[in-house]
């Protein structure tokens, strides 16, 4: 770890953020409370997504498969077989782990370009869905209802509002601290000089499969695990959320928003969009369904027109001219 | 036996308009490196442009091609020249995260507009049937696949022998050599990219008759659209026609022979085998 990672980890900044922290969220309405937990939620999936679409450069559309063996999986075994929560999360998140390293694994053996990728990794998520809707044992098309939530901690139970709000603030906080720690360590070097150059990369000596599937596994587990958290919170376990091909899509395009392989830039994305496109719904939702993601979509195409690389670095040049000073390069 | 022929039968004749929706993909591909992941959705976009015409001037989906196509070749000149051709210099998957954001902004357009619920656009043959000895096939698909061939041929022909298909061919083949040899690369790219929304204007009217339709189905069309475009190897011309057959006839098998899950697997399962094994599609280009 070098000095940056501490130095990050100390600023006042986020100690202002963990104060409000505590203060805030008993005096919100629910509503919006409410808000501020999905956006955790999407903070945490855009940036356990980011290890693999943004360090590593490879746009993965199977992470709604370890989205929803995460969610879907621990219900089931909850539900059907009387298994622990606690248990269940670690059981899926080892399954999606196996899931990500074989992906990994036939991404470098049969050597997929980006495209390849990004077609097979669709394919998988498809394929996933309609296994999920087609298969009774994780509820089918209809869904899973979990129990009540009476605030059991060791039924993996946070008690709704307030409790549910900290587990996602804890796993946000998780995904961007292992965002920074990666960037910091030689596997964010690795995983940059993948991306930028795959063969280059093999000619100095990187071993390119051992840093992909540890790439692909690292992300495809967070993203199981915030899955669970999420269903927790939903109480309804429903494939066509959590497992669905689109659940993906608006990671990819937070993360794009915000600025890919940065450590914050994905975080930012789901900060500005998710509140975004959640009040817009509450506001019109009524009178024209779909108003949101129309929004998103018009957002996504100006933002990429407009700074390509994503709003944070657009926002880091900026704040750099103003102190005058040239921007850090990452 | 009589099952066999029967999925056989329509397999072929919905392949055919598979095949036609991919050409269009092919071919902007081609030309521009560009894949569209709101194809699917202006797929959409046809069909309830359709569904507009017949609620508003009770037009039938097939006398409606005379607006659509127009307005649709339009709106993909616009979208390429504006949208996507400032970004063909930058990384490739920029594009596509554009098409991605393209899609959601087409789909929930049409969300808006035409509300959720599932449509039905009715129209004159609708609901007749050819009987050909023991199979029984409905006279839109017939109409489809004959009108899909009709038109990949006048697509080949177009693309052998007008000096239009020959500066298409050529910026495929080598843009900056095209460029130098006075062809407006530009032009060209944003002109393939408008035939190909052109084309699937027909193709929308085409699947519509007997089909419900909703906005969200856009990625499906999409996918069915990639895999096809796969399996012809991208931009052969001869292979993606044929991937749409395969398509068509392995979606009618798996769901007469398999259960619904395996059936709805299947073109997947293929797809994926294809991409790992014959990356370069399954036929044998003479290059």
């Amino acid at each position: 770890m070098r000095p940056e990672f501490y130095k990050t980890l100390l600023s006042p900044f986020w100690l202002i953020l963990l104060v409000l922290a505590v203060v805030l969220p008993p005096l919100l309405p629910s509503y919006y409370l409410h808000i501020i937990i999905l956006t955790l939620v999407y903070v945490a999936l855009a940036s356990a997504w980011n290890i693999v679409g943004g360090m590593a450069g490879q746009i993965s559309l199977a992470h709604s498969l370890f989205i929803g063996v995460g969610a879907m999986f621990s219900t089931a075994l909850l539900l059907k077989l009387g298994i622990n929560m606690w248990l269940g999360l670690v059981i899926s998140a080892v399954i999606s782990g196996v899931l990500g390293a074989i992906i990994a694994w036939i991404d470098f053996r049969f050597r997929l370009g980006h495209l390849s990728f990004v077609l097979i990794t669709l394919a998988f998520a498809e394929m996933g869905a309609v296994v999920v809707e087609g298969w009774d044992f994780l509820g089918g098309a209809s869904g899973l209802l979990l129990p009540r939530d009476t605030g059991n901690f060791l039924q993996f139970q946070f008690g709704g509002g307030i409790g549910a709000f900290w587990a996602m603030l804890v796993l946000a906080v998780a995904a961007i601290l292992i965002n920074v720690a990666i960037l910091n360590a030689p596997l964010g070097y690795y995983l940059r000089t993948i991306r930028d150059n795959e063969n280059a990369a093999r000619a100095i000596g990187v071993n390119v499969l051992r840093y992909k599937i540890a790439a692909m596994v690292i992300s495809a587990m967070l993203s199981s695990v915030i899955g669970t958290a999420y269903v927790r919170y939903l109480t309804f376990a429903d494939p066509y959320l959590l497992i669905s091909p689109v659940i993906v899509i608006e990671i990819v395009l937070f993360a794009t928003v915000g600025g890919l392989g940065s450590a914050f830039g994905p975080a930012l994305g789901a900060i500005l969009l998710v509140p975004l496109g959640e009040i817009l719904r509450g506001k019109l939702g009524g009178v024209l369904p779909g108003l949101h993601y129309f929004i998103y979509g018009v957002v996504v195409i100006a933002v990429i027109l407009i700074t390509p690389s994503g709003l944070l670095p657009l926002l880091e040049k900026w704040w750099a001219r103003l102190r005058g000073t040239a921007p850090a390069r990452k | 036996m009589t099952e066999f022929m029967q999925a056989l039968a329509q397999g072929l004749l919905i392949g055919s308009t598979y095949g036609l929706l991919a050409l269009g993909m092919g071919l902007v591909y081609g030309v521009s490196g560009v894949v569209n992941f709101s194809h699917g959705d202006f797929i959409s976009l046809g069909m309830f442009m359709c569904l507009g015409l017949y609620s508003a001037l009770t037009l039938d989906p097939y006398v409606s091609i005379i607006i659509t196509v127009p307005v649709m070749t339009a709106i993909g000149a616009v979208v390429y020249w504006y949208l996507i051709r400032p970004m063909v210099g930058h990384k490739f998957l920029m594009v596509v995260q554009l098409t991605l954001g393209l899609s959601l902004v087409l789909q929930n357009g049409i969300l808006m507009v035409f509300g959720g619920q599932p449509a039905r656009t009715p129209s004159m043959v609708e609901s007749k049937l050819l009987i050909l000895g023991d199979v029984v096939v409905r006279v839109p698909h017939v109409i489809a696949f004959v009108v899909s061939f009709a038109l990949a041929i006048g697509l080949y022909v177009m693309l052998r022998s007008t000096d239009f298909g020959r500066s298409i061919r050529a910026v495929h083949q080598n843009a900056n050599a095209a460029a130098l040899m006075g062809i407006d690369v530009s032009r060209v790219q944003t002109l393939t990219f408008a035939l190909g929304i052109g084309i699937l204007a027909i193709a929308a009217a085409l699947l519509l008759p007997g089909t419900p339709i909703q906005p969200a189905q856009g990625l499906r069309y999409t996918v069915i659209t990639l895999l096809v475009v796969v399996l012809g190897g991208m931009t052969n011309f001869v292979g993606i026609m044929l991937g749409g057959l395969i398509i068509g006839i392995s979606e009618a098998f798996g769901t007469i022979y398999l259960s619904d899950t395996l059936g709805m697997l299947l073109p997947y399962g293929i797809f994926v085998l294809i991409m790992l094994f014959r990356p370069q599609g399954l036929t044998w280009s003479s290059r």
